[in-house]
């Protein structure tokens, strides 16, 4: 960035620009731990703020990265190319929360917990729920389109965007959507921008839509000798005809990390522990536990535990909550991918990812929302053996190719950012990054949007 | 800045971000370069040679309360505040540290007489120079807002310190020392007095230090590195030699700095690591001794309250949180006053003190306090106990600028109020 474009960005900004070492250290990162340094960061505090600015881009032909709270696992928000990062967190009001029309209208800072409490307060639900969700923001789940561990029942980010106002890679400010249940005027520019990283506009207000928050919830923990058994207990369970709101998987490798910690005694003949939760009103809530019980104990389920009160049901969860942060203790390196297959494939895709682990002399953890087919792959390196990086770099080249034979996607929550962009022609084929390439000419024509992100060739804007 | 002990140290951030719901200071900033995992990562880009500004890194150090939030909801258990507090040392070497610090760390702080001296200074100026303010926890000034420092008030000082008052020859041996810390013992002797009295009622022996030095815990936390091992070897000597079975603190950040930051401090192969790890495993907060003397029992039952939970309870960050000591202190003010004692609304909301930063920030630091205290008070409650100077001093310092008949006191007040008193 010329100096130019830094003192146009003073008059913009004032004192919430920051071209000082160690800020632009604070925004070279997110949780994939990849390090770019930007050469400024701005903090706007409203949507004519990052209009100015990505006009002003697009004169000095400078990067604009947006940034919520640097949760993401595939780069989305890191400053590949230098530039400017635009820092979201200011922009953090709950405009609205309309009790009639079950509607909230928000910054794109707002942290995710901080709108589901306050939905909850009117007993209201906004239900998307990714693992980071008392830290991310909305704009940066708008952005990845993310999910968690409910969309096996209600469904991810996307399904709740109503409306945008968003500013385009042109600088334009344009409003998408609607405020209503339904609406189709036109393309659906909502869902292009939602899922979009921060490629095609900057979010500056969201339309969100709220549901009525169900009355009680249930949660059971089952455990299985052998993923086998545990993920064909997941189909089973969809077979009953029930949509649990969470139904999570931990294999073998998972479980071992936390066997003497998990808060709770696992069994030792234990390869394979099922999370289940049901919601809803209370009478069926109860009946459809018990039905969940009984498939698990069909598909040979060796211990089933259920808990109703809040203390039981942390209780069980501390199982699935230790498993991230122990995963250092398997090796310090995570590289950590977020595959989706068809919830039927999925006793196909365990049964490769043990073989895989094996064949190619690597530790891989595996756990995920088994419920929508969504593993997430953790291959454990150590971080400073050249070889075992290289395998555990074809081991993940192996993983999508599998996952995509069997009718899967690359990455179910996570997106594509850096860490995926050179398998996006995997799955969706040379046209379909090309038809890609030229919606994204229409929405960023010079290129100044989050360039180097989703694909490989990208970024007509350059220091 | 020493790379190899501070690269071990910040590897373990996954960068996760998780910090940031924790960090007391993050809302008033709304910047990463607030929390935890920006610190961790400014750090590391300095230890692994990516230059930048030294004294902008010491900045971004220095505005830290060091409340060890981000150290307990870490996933990772990254030593935050051992980092911080590395690092704020490493840089003070490499650029020197101010001169006044010198003096208040270096000379001030280590002896007895200094502190004495400067009591005795700083008291006399303030009759002169300030405007009172009285307060239900004493007498205090406020200095003009012409000094920069938007309404600040200090507490009166008294003319002796409780040390100072304490007839020759008394508490001179005993099993169990009571280390008073500097302002118990300076600022505030009648919390002083009031933990040595009720201590006593244990019927085992109680001695002090009567020339203590300070725990070393403020000039650590500023960087001073040399003036806190100064304090350190001096208190681990005199500790030492008097040999008590137990050492028993009314100040939560002082025994913090015996239990753990101490070890931190000294390196292993010090001729008095051996010493201080017998010291540091001796030490022992006021309420969990109380509690285990069983003196609390000779109490008779409490009264019936004015009004029942009018009295709370505020966990100072490093008692409650880094050592993990909420439920003493609650017990005993439960067992000292009965039903007035009630769970207190952000009971474990930061005071916003964090020692040098209190001094380097004052708005900053009054803005978090204030909300402290706004939100006990709208709970309901009129006296808030603790068992921590910073606290204390910080909270008082809040009543006085905003709500005087707020009560900021020590549980061993309460304690020894209830025994005089029945």
């Amino acid at each position: 960035m010329d100096n130019q474009a830094l003192s146009a960005l003073r008059e913009v900004f004032g004192e919430r620009l920051d071209t000082s070492r160690e800020q632009c250290i604070c925004y070279s990162y997110d949780a994939t731990g990849k390090m770019f340094l930007p050469d400024a960061v701005a903090f706007p505090t409203s949507a004519d703020e990052v209009r100015r600015t990505i006009l002003l881009a697009n004169e000095r032909l400078f990067p604009v990265i947006p940034r919520g709270a640097g949760s993401g696992f595939s780069g989305g928000s890191v400053p590949v190319q230098g530039g400017l990062v635009l820092s979201m967190e200011r922009m953090d009001r709950i405009l609205s929360i309309d009790e009639e029309n079950l509607v909230a209208v928000v910054e794109p800072g707002v942290v995710t917990e901080t709108l589901k409490e306050e939905a909850r307060k009117r007993g209201l639900f906004y239900p998307p729920d990714p693992a980071s969700l008392k830290f991310c923001t909305i704009g940066g789940n708008i952005a990845e389109c993310s999910g968690g561990m409910c969309a096996v029942k209600y469904g991810v980010t996307r399904d709740y965007v109503l409306g945008l106002e968003a500013v385009l890679g042109t600088g334009e400010l344009v409003r998408t959507g609607v405020v209503t249940v339904k609406g189709v005027v036109g393309y659906d520019l909502t869902r292009m921008l939602v899922g979009s990283e921060g490629t095609l506009g900057i979010v500056t207000k969201a339309v969100l839509k709220l549901i009525p928050h169900p009355e009680t919830i249930a949660t059971i923990l089952a455990f299985f000798r052998s993923n086998h058994d545990g993920s064909k207990a997941v189909v089973g369970i969809i077979g009953e005809r029930i949509t649990p709101c969470a139904l999570e998987l931990m294999d073998r490798t998972a479980i071992d990390c936390v066997r003497e910690n998990a808060g709770l005694p696992v069994p030792a003949e234990a390869g394979c522990a099922l999370l289940i939760e049901v919601d809803g009103p209370k009478e069926s809530v109860s009946a459809e536990a018990e039905r969940v019980e009984q498939a698990c104990r069909r598909y040979g389920a060796i211990e089933v535990g259920r808990a109703a009160d809040a203390e039981g049901r942390e209780r069980l969860w501390t199982l699935r909550r230790s498993i991230s942060p122990a995963l250092r203790q398997v090796n310090p390196v995570k590289i950590n991918e977020d595959i989706v297959v068809p919830r039927s494939r999925l006793p196909e895709m365990l049964a490769f990812l043990a073989d895989l682990a094996s064949r190619q002399n690597l530790r891989i953890v595996n756990f995920g929302h088994a419920g929508d087919g969504n593993v997430h792959v953790n291959v454990m390196i150590s971080g400073t053996d050249e070889d075992e990086r290289r395998r555990a770099d074809e081991a993940v080249a192996e993983v999508f190719r599998k996952t995509v034979a069997l009718g899967g996607t690359i990455s179910g929550e996570h997106g594509i950012g850096i860490s995926k962009a050179p398998f996006l022609e995997m799955e969706v084929g040379p046209l379909g990054v090309s038809v890609m390439k030229r919606l994204k000419t229409c929405f960023d024509p010079n290129g100044i949007l989050n360039p180097g992100k989703i694909f490989v060739e990208e970024g007509m804007a350059r220091r | 800045m020493r790379r190899e002990d501070l690269a071990a140290l910040t590897a373990a951030c996954a960068k996760c971000g998780t910090c940031r719901t924790v960090c007391t200071l993050y809302p008033e900033r709304k910047a990463e370069i607030a929390v935890a995992r920006g610190k961790v990562v400014l750090v590391e880009a300095a230890a692994s040679g990516l230059d930048g500004d030294a004294e902008a890194l010491q900045e971004a150090l220095s505005d830290c309360l060091l409340c060890g939030r981000c150290e307990r909801a870490c996933p990772n258990q990254v030593a935050v505040e051992e980092i911080v507090m590395k690092g704020r040392g490493d840089l003070a070497e490499e650029l020197g540290i101010p001169a006044w610090k010198q003096v208040v760390f270096g000379k001030v702080m280590p002896s007895a007489g200094g502190k004495d001296a400067a009591r005795a200074a700083a008291a006399a100026s303030q009759k002169l120079f300030l405007r009172k303010v009285p307060t239900e926890s004493g007498l205090h000034y406020r200095f003009p807002s012409a000094f920069g420092q938007s309404g600040r008030t200090v507490p009166a000082l008294p003319g002796k310190s409780f040390l100072g008052s304490l007839p020759r020859g008394e508490a001179v041996r005993g099993e169990v020392l009571l280390f008073v810390g500097c302002v118990f013992d300076h600022v505030f002797p009648r919390v002083g007095r009031a933990a040595y009295e009720t201590l006593r009622l244990s019927e085992k022996g109680i001695a002090v230090l009567r020339d203590a030095p300070c725990c070393g815990l403020p000039a650590l936390v500023a960087g001073d590195r040399p003036s806190a091992l100064r304090c350190v070897e001096e208190n681990v000597r005199r500790l030492s030699e008097a040999s008590p079975e137990r050492i028993v603190f009314p100040c939560g950040s002082c025994l913090v700095m015996f239990r753990r930051n101490m070890l931190s401090l000294l390196p292993k192969e010090h001729p008095l690591y051996g010493d201080a790890v017998r010291v540091a495993d001796r030490c022992e907060d006021y309420a969990s001794f109380l509690l285990e003397t069983g003196v609390l029992s000779r109490l008779p039952a409490p009264r019936e309250g004015e009004r029942p939970g009018r009295i709370g309870y505020h966990d100072p960050c490093h008692l409650s949180g880094t050592l993990g000591r909420g439920g003493e202190g609650r017990e005993v003010l439960r067992r000292a006053v009965g039903d007035s004692f009630g769970e207190m609304k952000g009971a474990d909301l930061c005071c916003g003190y964090g020692g040098t930063f209190n001094i380097r920030d004052y708005p900053t630091s009054a803005k978090i306090g204030q909300n402290k205290v706004s939100v006990a008070a709208e709970g309901g409650t009129a006296v808030i106990a603790t068992a921590c100077s910073g606290c204390i001093l910080q909270m008082r310092d809040m009543a006085a600028r905003t709500d005087p008949s707020l009560r900021v006191v020590h549980i061993a007040e309460l304690v020894f109020q209830a025994f005089s008193s029945r």
